[in-house]
């Protein structure tokens, strides 16, 4: 792994303590990983996108991010990995506020983050290697890691023996798996998945979620949009939903608070129009 | 980045938009081999002037009939200037035999009688002679009743440095027009494989590439393309010479006195790594917009 310049501090650099299953920092455990605090953006400024969004996300957490199509869960992840930069409010990464990083400082965030999109986002004419490699050659690691590191990644999403062939020969559900290989291959801290499941049908939906949960078993956050009801009713995760620009709902332990119950809720409360208790969590 | 790295994603990319960078390779040579041939233009018009412009010459044309007694008074006071190396007199026949010795013509103008070329002093001057000072001994010679007309050169030469002027300025305005023609090229062609690789390049950064990191290959493909399409003007531009070099020698040459040259090595090397620099220019350019993920 290439060495950094801990006396930079324009740039945040990867954070090597926040790799899953190493804790250098004690300290750093137990922070949250993620912190959002009244976070506003508009896309017209008449009607903004998130509005007052307060949220925070523990260390090790899967969470399910729910809510109707264009209530701004991609928008949530997108400012996450800096795609957009927010209006107002500051989104905490391990303490830094991204919102406010330069340019130059962007990649050196997203190396600390693996994102995996409903279409899958990856190079076609590339082999299955090629598309996973690309993260670790991105951090100039030596090709002799890079291989070992590859190929145990993809043992471990099901893809084992299959980095020669061209991506553009996989399914969908093969083709979500290189994406996710991709995602975790660097250790990130955090997973971000915007509907991974949107163009999978439902058996590989499912497939898809457990190697996410896999990946969260060995202590990597994730946090995963989906509007899939059916999904995120059969995992007890902790769930939360954006309308409106709001988190119009959220609960911990679902466990003790079922997913329909707050499909149903939210429901209820879009009927009527009302958004009584915006919950910060 | 290592350079290892940089190759082979440069190397991949340039075999996956083969197709699309050899035309651009060919549009561009297209373009060096203007800018080269003016160049080669240019370069052999410097010589002919420099040739003709360190010419010490002065040609004393005398008058048909001119006494043998002025001819060798007026050739003892030019004998005695300073400027002067050199006096030699030829008569209307050494004239003849001169010009035919000289010259590739028909047995026609062979037939020429003696009398058609008139009898000169042909003078040389020091090389370090100026202009004015010449002129001035021009006049001074042409004062004498024996003397028809001075030629001095100096009239050619400075039509020539004119001639050479506005050469000068035409290679530098086609230069210009090539440089931009071929960030034009170079950059639409990688605007085009940029385009058929966005997602690529998307894909890198959301990985946490930096801009460098992504930029690299391309940079390296422009900057490749360019230099191949500097090259390939360079060979085309030096198979034309040497296929015509022969003909020029026999007919130009001739007539201004100096071998057609090619381009000095330093002009080749600068044309083609000013190819391979305006193509990395031209990728970097038109890769801005792409970088904004």
């Amino acid at each position: 792994m290439r060495s950094f310049d801990p006396d930079d501090s324009n740039v945040v650099r990867p954070f090597p303590f926040f790799r899953a299953g190493v804790r250098a920092d004690p300290s750093a455990a137990n922070r949250p990983i993620l912190v959002l605090e009244d976070v506003y953006k508009y896309f017209r400024a008449d009607k903004p996108t998130l509005r007052g969004l307060n949220l925070t996300v523990e260390r090790g957490e899967f969470l399910f991010v729910t809510g109707p199509s264009g209530a701004g869960k991609s928008t949530l992840l997108q400012l996450i990995y800096r795609k957009h930069t927010v209006e107002e409010g500051r989104i905490l990464f391990c303490g830094r506020d991204i919102a406010r990083l330069t340019s130059k400082s962007i990649p050196y965030l997203r190396r600390n983050l693996g994102v995996v999109f409903q279409d899958f986002k990856v190079v076609q004419h590339w082999t299955v290697f090629e598309n996973v490699a690309i993260a670790l050659e991105i951090l100039d690691m030596p090709q002799r890691l890079v291989r070992s590191r590859v190929v145990e990644t993809l043992e471990r999403v099901g893809l084992g023996g299959r980095g020669g062939d061209r991506t553009s020969n996989l399914s969908g559900g093969e083709q979500q798996r290189v994406a996710v290989a991709r995602a975790i291959v660097t250790e990130p801290a955090l997973i971000l998945a915007d509907e991974p499941t949107g163009n999978l049908d439902p058996h590989l939906a499912i497939d898809i979620l457990t190697l996410f949960e896999e990946v969260n078993e060995t202590g990597t956050t994730v946090i995963f949009a989906t509007h899939d009801h059916s999904l995120i009713s059969k995992r007890d995760h902790r769930i939360i939903s954006i309308e409106d620009g709001r988190v119009s709902e959220a609960r911990r332990g679902l466990r003790s608070w079922s997913a329909r119950d707050i499909i149903s809720a939210a429901d209820t409360k879009r009927g009527s129009g009302v958004h009584k208790h915006p919950v910060a969590v | 980045m290592d350079m290892k790295q940089l190759i082979t994603r440069a190397r991949r990319g340039l075999r996956e938009e083969m197709r699309l960078y050899l035309v651009a390779v060919s549009s561009l040579a297209v373009a060096f081999l203007c800018l080269g041939g003016a160049l080669l233009a240019l370069t052999n018009l410097s010589a002919v002037a420099r040739a003709w412009g360190q010419s010490s010459r002065m040609t004393v044309y005398l008058r048909d009939g001119a006494e043998a007694e002025d001819v060798a008074q007026l050739r003892a006071l030019v004998e005695g200037l300073a400027e002067v190396r050199a006096v030699e007199h030829l008569s209307s026949e050494d004239a003849r035999a001169q010009f035919l010795e000289h010259s590739d013509v028909e047995a026609g103008l062979a037939a020429l009688p003696a009398e058609v070329f008139p009898a000169s002093l042909e003078i040389t001057l020091a090389q370090d002679t100026g202009a004015p000072r010449a002129a001035r001994i021009a006049e001074r010679i042409a004062q004498f009743r024996s003397v028809s007309d001075v030629e001095t050169y100096r009239g050619w030469f400075s039509r020539l440095e004119s001639l050479l002027q506005a050469g000068r300025a035409i290679a530098g305005a086609l230069a210009l027009l090539v440089a931009l023609c071929v960030l034009a090229v170079i950059g639409n062609t990688i605007r085009l494989a940029v385009a058929r690789r966005r997602e690529e390049i998307e894909v890198m950064k959301l990985c946490g590439a930096t801009d460098e990191f992504v930029r690299g290959p391309f940079v390296l493909e422009g900057s490749f393309q360019g230099f191949m399409s500097a090259l390939l003007a360079v060979l085309l531009l030096m198979g034309g010479f040497l296929l015509v070099r022969d003909e020029l020698d026999a007919t130009v040459a001739a007539l201004t006195g100096v071998r057609a040259a090619f381009l000095h090595p330093a002009a080749l090397v600068g044309l083609t790594l000013g190819g391979a620099a305006v193509g990395a220019i031209g990728s970097a350019l038109s890769l801005r917009r792409y970088m904004a993920v």
